[in-house]
């Protein structure tokens, strides 16, 4: 009941907003697409394919998880620092394991719907991807992993700046260094090992595997899931036990 | 019934506790308050009864099971409506509503049919379809309550409810917590309006520097302190003076050269000379 509570709010909250999500969530694929796809793609060479066609998987798994983590970590920590809404819920009966599913699925929705948004920009581009179930279900297992880490930055963070460092130290280097503008064999072995175990490395290397037609590794998407299962379970805990909320 | 035992809790950063060992107990279907100056600690108290805060020492039962954050059958029991405003800016009274609702797993058609009659009370319904951010101060202190008592709960803990209401809406809002203790539930309530807790609650606890001075009944308080007040103005301060009797107000009253000023003993005057003689002390 909690996880649908939770869902029904973000349906809510975007209902309002829409038009306003909606185009704040094009803004960047498109500039990313006009300016590495176009411009610097043109003068980029790949094995057998077009660098834009390489970039947008990548840049669907960018979108999804920097909107499943804003809009969970940016509302969450308005209501609980700005609106004193979150009192609400921690006072209510409602289960907060529950409620902290609900929010991390209701992100991930929120970051699907920007990955269509993407998939919808790159038409006019020429890129063709194929899309399948397993393909949406990468995005989803992202956006929740995202969303909870969403979460979990919303109740650690003391005040709302704290939200805005937790995406400059931890979201921004994901953005850029995720298999998500170049392929990792371009970087140096060290380097790629540390990368390979971050989540968002996992997800668009699935994304774009699943785009050109070859199957996804049950790895990663085990890695996504164990990922989502432990900011939530992080979440939960410091909701618990924090002293003062 | 609500059993705080030796509450203590010091802020992160502090060194001076905002509260130290408070032991109370609300029966149920009482009307108490809570009363202190600014800082007192009444907050504090309401958020640890909240589950917003944990305690340093001490704990919390509600009809014999400890109060927890992660105790959902306690906190079924309690509603709460905070100081602060504490409402969604872009959500409509109606979804407040909901959403609140669907926090306690009201079934839809009775959160559909309690909406429409605490917001018809409260004079909202026909703003029902406003986001919160363009009603006024008063109309979010009233949807609060009205929140608040959607869940019909066996305790509701009010912290200053009726902070920027008009005189007309906080009788209305008087008349209605009346109301609801008569039929049975237990209200907890921190007020600065101290005429409204002399009207209110059947008991009382004066807190101050987060210890609790005095728990007792508006009533007795006032016959202690004198039910007949003199004040007397010396054109620069008002000094008051009470008597146990009329008459004896009127004798001295008979000998003053200055202004004065017979009258009934309010709490207020309790609060005040309580207070006041702890910092002369000091």
């Amino acid at each position: 009941m909690g996880i649908v509570t939770a869902i029904w709010e973000k349906w809510v909250e975007f209902k309002y907003e829409w038009l306003k999500i909606t185009a704040a969530a094009m803004v960047s694929p498109l500039l990313y697409m006009i300016a590495l796809g176009w411009g610097l793609g043109s003068m980029t060479s790949m094995d057998n394919i077009r660098y834009i066609d390489f970039l947008v998987p990548g840049l669907i798994a960018m979108s999804t998880m920097n909107n499943s983590f804003s809009s969970v970590a940016t509302a969450l920590n308005t209501q609980r620092i700005f609106e004193h809404s979150f009192e609400q819920i921690i006072i209510s009966p409602t289960s907060l394991g529950q409620y902290v599913i609900g929010q991390s699925i209701g992100g991930s929705l929120r970051g699907i719907y920007s990955g269509i948004l993407v998939l919808l920009i790159a038409l006019p581009f020429g890129v063709s991807l194929k899309l399948s179930p397993i393909f949406f279900l990468v995005m989803f297992l992202n956006g929740l992993a995202f969303g909870a880490l969403g979460v979990l930055a919303a109740i650690l963070s003391v005040t709302h700046s704290d939200v805005g460092r937790f995406s400059t130290f931890i979201i921004a280097p994901m953005t850029f260094l995720c298999n998500t503008l170049f392929p990792l064999d371009k970087i140096p072995r060290v380097i790629q090992v540390l990368i390979q175990l971050l989540p968002l490395t996992h997800a668009s290397s699935q994304l774009r595997s699943i785009s050109y037609g070859q199957p996804a590794s049950l790895f990663s998407i085990l890695v996504l899931t164990a990922y989502s299962v432990v900011f939530i379970l992080l979440s939960v805990f410091f909701i618990n036990k924090r002293k003062n909320l | 019934m609500i059993e705080i035992k030796n509450i203590s809790k010091t802020y992160p950063g502090q060194k001076v506790p905002a509260l130290k060992d408070i032991n109370l107990t609300i029966e149920t279907g009482e009307f108490f308050g809570l009363l202190g100056p600014n800082g007192a600690g009444k907050t504090t108290m309401i958020k640890l009864l909240a589950t917003l805060l944990k305690p340093g020492s001490g704990e919390i039962y509600i009809d014999g099971d400890l109060l927890l954050r992660s105790n959902r059958n306690v906190k079924r029991k309690l509603s709460m409506v905070t100081q602060e405003f504490s409402l969604r800016s872009n959500m409509t009274p109606e979804q407040i509503m909901e959403l609140q609702g669907r926090l306690y797993q009201i079934p839809k058609a009775k959160i559909k049919e309690r909406t429409k009659e605490l917001l018809s009370f409260c004079d909202l319904y026909e703003h029902r379809k406003k986001v919160c951010r363009q009603l006024s101060g008063g109309m979010k202190r009233k949807l609060m309550l009205c929140r608040g008592l959607l869940t019909e709960p066996e305790i509701l803990i009010l912290d200053e409810p009726t902070v920027g209401l008009d005189p007309f809406a906080r009788r209305q809002m008087w008349d209605l917590l009346k109301q609801l203790n008569d039929k049975g539930m237990t209200i907890l309530l921190t007020t600065h309006y101290i005429d409204e807790a002399q009207y209110l609650c059947k008991r009382i606890a004066l807190i101050d520097q987060g210890r609790t001075d005095r728990v007792e009944s508006p009533s007795l308080l006032i016959k202690e302190l004198g039910s007949t007040a003199v004040d007397e103005f010396d054109g620069n301060h008002t000094k008051s003076r009470f008597f146990a009797v009329r008459e004896e107000a009127l004798k001295y009253a008979a000998s003053l050269e200055n202004e004065f000023v017979i009258r009934s003993t309010t709490l207020e005057d309790v609060f005040v000379a309580l207070i006041g003689k702890k910092l002369e002390a000091k």
